[in-house]
């Protein structure tokens, strides 16, 4: 049974992300990699509450890590160490699970008393029965950057498991898809992208994750290309011990363009398929699959946006990392307004008042140049929000996925479109031909819904200036900027 | 030390467990992000979206290496300026035990500072497992109480956890079924007040639920002189009337037969609309994952009951009655805090068709595909906020209910 969107979105709107709390720790992060991995399994090397606590995934909250053996840390291992019991632990789960590979994941206290988990991981290999591979996350700086999460899981995979010794044949024209190991709501992973690269004569190597498998990780140096959405600090191995370069569709890092961070819609989607093509010298076919998959595009979306071009959209959060490109480029719709929450963002994101202005400037100059002369709103409360909203002519607006709650505009007889994909996971999903041909059916049929008059939400009290939160939880969410106001690290930086 | 996979949390919930039950009351989880997060997530998922006051003191790498006493302080300082709770209760995890942190010295210097009772605990998670955080740190909630000369007819609620699923509900029961009897609620430990927790001696009978918060009532007795009494989870009839009994005798009082009676024939009428359906699922195979304090007595009310066949009964969370109840009818089914491998193992190959649990065994009822009925926390993907206990003469109907329904409910295609 496949996870159903509608799940996803019961749980999409829980105040996370720096809001009222981090979701989880370097376990949380790892965990769906090991998981997505089918025959891998995760070992803990911690005392219980780090295993149980986490099968509740902090971003996933729709399904659970119902798998996630430990080694049970306790007082003595503190005091004396817990190596042996890591050793035995290991042997263990191998026998009871036998799968190709085993994780080790490290915890507070297995880094703070200093085990040396990597000893213990070799000793096993060299001198135990265990036949399958192990590998343990480092935890540790790599290079400038700070790996925490999944990237320190997915470089270590990489690093411990592929050695340089391997005869390795190159494929040629043919590339990694790596995203992020998301919730699969289809049968096939990445269809259209893969489909589109496949056209134009590149083949696909591997596509992480799709029902991967620990040997998929040893095929992956036969790729020219991988092909990911932001960019990863695993790419420096694959690029450094077997020529495996990289392409970022979302470099957020490098650019300050809007339309470079979020390439989505026609011409963006066009731009990185053809990079892709330049890459691997196939301009030529590129160019005309490009050329042949743009013009379908564009005739379909030609007749299908007649009733939604002109009309007036208000985007909340502005244009980095959304789809509002998409509406104003593709579907031709109007900029009445920008929303921004720029105080929540710097309470907790960090993001300073310099870098938040910029942003802004950014988003009205690419109003400005498709043709929207937007208001701009920074830190209104909901009331001035709607006013202003109304002021302007705004029709529809488009959500911020965790932070707003479509519920106040509707009270307010104002319509709302919600993606729910904000999360960069979906970058690759995003990129294509298809994608503005179905946010344009899907934002037809909302305007043409009836309005939501008097939901049973409306009748809770929510504070004016993080409206989807009641005053309790607006408390919380300001007292965890103070509890967490000058802490630095776990950043990770590229 | 093999591998365990575990089907309970640390120290760390257990205590924040107790602690969260006080309303007013707010938790400062001295930890990193991680398991601020978990805590926090495991009781709002559990249908408490309205009252988690659960805060982090932010501990970041540097802490790591030059203390978090300052980051504690803030959030001391922070917790009372925008929540005004009457208690705070700071709970040490791994990292700040092992660095050595005086949150205790800590909570004594800010005392000049924030007029709230503040309460320290040691609950890092490789000091214990959940139920020993949550004795000791009901036991701890002992030193607010204030003397006081117990009400003839007043009991308190000990080992209650809010966060349980149908939990207000089953309370609500409670209540109804002891006030036919004249015997009035005086404080549950843990749902109320922090004014109700400092007049719990004002009650002059301690009821233990299932054996959870045994110690508290020991030393409530110690210190105040209030007797207890273990009672089972009311779940089922004979549990109830149980419960029922074993307060009245240790009051004094007597027995409302009227009432009781009144309420079996109310549960005979429902039964009596679906005795069918329960003809044919007598002696249904099951298998039952909860806490100690719920597991045994609703293995009581499934076997005696309804009939049932409990294969396996595992106990995910233990408390100090378990070794007695250890040695009871179930011992040859019995896995306590068992490997998850291991018990997913054992039910596999036990030809089972109902799981009681939680959420955590969501996973193992559709691999064997069978309906899972959800009695234990944690549940996080089923919400109770009707007035539906499962406790109780009304919970009796309302477990019948969602057990038949579980099965038959089911969309099987029929292949010939």
């Amino acid at each position: 049974m496949r996870v159903k969107k509608s799940q996803v979105a019961a749980y999409s709107t829980l105040p996370w992300h720096g809001g009222v709390y981090i979701p989880g720790c370097k376990i949380a992060w790892a965990l769906p990699v090991v998981s997505a991995i089918e025959d891998a399994v995760p070992l803990i090397h911690g005392p219980v509450g780090c295993s149980f606590q986490r099968k509740l995934s902090t971003h996933r909250y729709y399904s659970l890590f119902y798998e996630a053996p430990c080694t049970n840390m306790d007082n003595t291992n503190v005091v004396f160490g817990g190596e042996a019991a890591l050793r035995t632990a290991i042997v263990d789960t191998y026998e009871k699970y036998h799968p190709n590979l085993i994780v080790v994941i490290t915890t507070c206290p297995s880094d703070l008393i200093g085990d040396d988990v990597g000893a213990v991981v070799r000793e096993v290999k060299r001198h135990t029965e265990v036949e399958c591979e192990v590998v343990c996350s480092t935890g540790n700086f790599v290079g400038k950057a700070r790996s925490v999460g999944h990237p320190d899981i997915f470089y270590a995979i990489l690093d411990q498991l592929l050695t340089t010794d391997q005869n390795i044949e190159r494929v040629e024209d043919s590339v990694n898809l790596v995203s992020y190991p998301t919730i699969q709501f289809e049968d096939i992973r990445l269809p259209e992208f893969a489909s589109v690269l496949k056209e134009m004569g590149i083949k696909i190597n591997k596509i992480i994750f799709d029902h991967t498998r620990v040997k998929d990780f040893y095929e992956l140096p036969r790729a020219e290309l991988n092909i990911m959405g932001p960019p990863r600090v695993w790419r420096e191995v694959m690029e450094s011990r077997w020529g495996v370069e990289s392409f970022v569709i979302s470099p957020s890092q490098k650019y300050k363009d809007p339309e470079m961070i979020s390439p989505y819609g026609i011409e963006g989607s066009a731009r990185i398929f053809m990079d892709i093509a330049k890459k691997l010298g196939k301009e030529g076919e590129g160019e005309e699959v490009v050329r042949k998959l743009k013009g379908e595009a564009e005739r379909k979306l030609s007749k299908l946006k007649k009733g939604v071009e002109g009309r007036k959209i208000a985007i909340d959060g502005g244009f980095m990392h959304g789809h509002g490109l998409v509406e104003v480029k593709d579907l031709g719709m109007k900029v009445s307004a920008l929303i921004y929450q720029t105080q929540f963002e710097h309470q907790h994101y960090r993001i300073s008042e310099e870098a938040a202005k910029e942003k802004i400037e950014l988003d009205v100059e690419v109003a400005h140049k498709y043709g929207s002369d937007p208001l701009v709103l920074v830190n209104p409360s909901l009331e001035e929000k709607i006013k202003a909203l109304k002021k302007v002519g705004t029709e529809l607006v488009i959500c911020n996925d965790t932070f707003n709650v479509p519920m106040m505009y509707g009270i307010a007889g104002l319509k709302t479109f919600n993606h729910g994909w904000g999360f960069d996971g979906y970058i690759m999903e995003r990129v294509g031909f298809k994608y503005p041909i179905d946010l344009c059916i899907q934002i037809k049929e909302v305007l043409e819904n009836f309005p939501k008059k008097s939901p049973l939400l409306g009748l809770l009290e929510y504070d004016p200036h993080s409206p989807s939160l009641t005053p309790h939880w607006a408390k919380l969410q300001d007292l965890f900027g103070v509890t967490s106001e000058g802490s630095k690290g776990g950043e990770m930086r590229l | 030390m093999s591998s365990y996979d575990p089907l309970h949390d640390c120290k760390l919930v257990g205590a924040s467990r107790a602690i969260c039950g006080i309303k007013d009351s707010a938790v400062i989880v001295h930890a990193r992000h991680g398991c601020h997060s978990g805590v926090l997530l495991l009781r709002m998922l559990s249908s408490k979206h309205d009252d988690a006051k659960i805060v982090c003191s932010g501990l970041r790498d540097k802490e790591m290496v030059f203390g978090g006493e300052e980051r504690i302080a803030t959030a001391i300082k922070a917790t009372w300026e925008y929540l005004k709770p009457p208690l705070i209760a700071i709970l040490n995890s791994s990292v700040p035990a092992m660095m050595g942190d005086d949150i205790g010295g800590i909570a004594t210097s800010m005392k000049r500072e924030v007029p709230a009772e503040i309460l320290t605990l040691s609950t890092a998670g490789y000091e214990g497992p959940d139920w020993i955080g949550y004795e000791e740190a009901l036991n701890e909630l002992v030193r607010f109480m204030k003397p006081s000369s117990g009400t003839d007819g007043k009991v308190n609620i000990i080992g209650f956890k809010d966060d349980e699923p149908r939990a207000l509900s089953d309370l609500l029961e409670m209540k109804r079924m002891l006030n036919a009897h004249g015997v009035e609620i005086n404080a549950v430990l843990t749902c109320c007040s922090f004014e109700e927790l400092k007049k719990a001696p004002g009650a002059s009978l301690n009821v233990v639920l299932g054996g959870d918060g045994l110690r508290c009532a020991q030393t409530m007795e110690e210190k105040f002189g209030i007797p207890y009494v273990n009672t089972p989870y009311p779940f089922g009839l004979d549990n109830t009337k149980k419960f029922l009994a074993e307060i009245c005798e240790n009051l004094g009082r007597t027995i409302n037969h009227e009432f009781i009676h009144e309420e079996q024939k109310r549960v005979k009428e429902g039964i009596e609309k679906i005795y069918f359906h329960l003809q044919g699922i007598y002696d249904l195979p099951v298998a039952i994952i909860g806490e100690s304090s719920r597991a045994f007595d609703l293995a009581n009310f499934l076997n005696d009951e309804l009939g049932f066949n409990v294969k396996i009964l595992a106990v995910t969370s233990r408390n100090y009655l378990t070794p007695k109840r250890e040695a009871g009818v179930y011992s040859n089914k019995l896995l306590v805090e068992p490997d998850k491998f291991e018990m997913d193992k054992k039910i596999k190959s036990s030809g089972i068709e109902l799981i009681f649990g939680s959420t955590m065994e969501r996973e193992l009822a559709y691999e064997l595909d069978v309906p899972l009925v959800r009695f234990s926390f944690p549940v996080i993907d089923e919400v109770s906020i009707s007035d539906s206990p499962y406790a109780g003469f009304k919970g009796v109907l309302s477990l019948v209910e969602d057990v038949v329904n579980s099965v038959i409910a089911r969309y099987e295609k029929v292949e010939v």
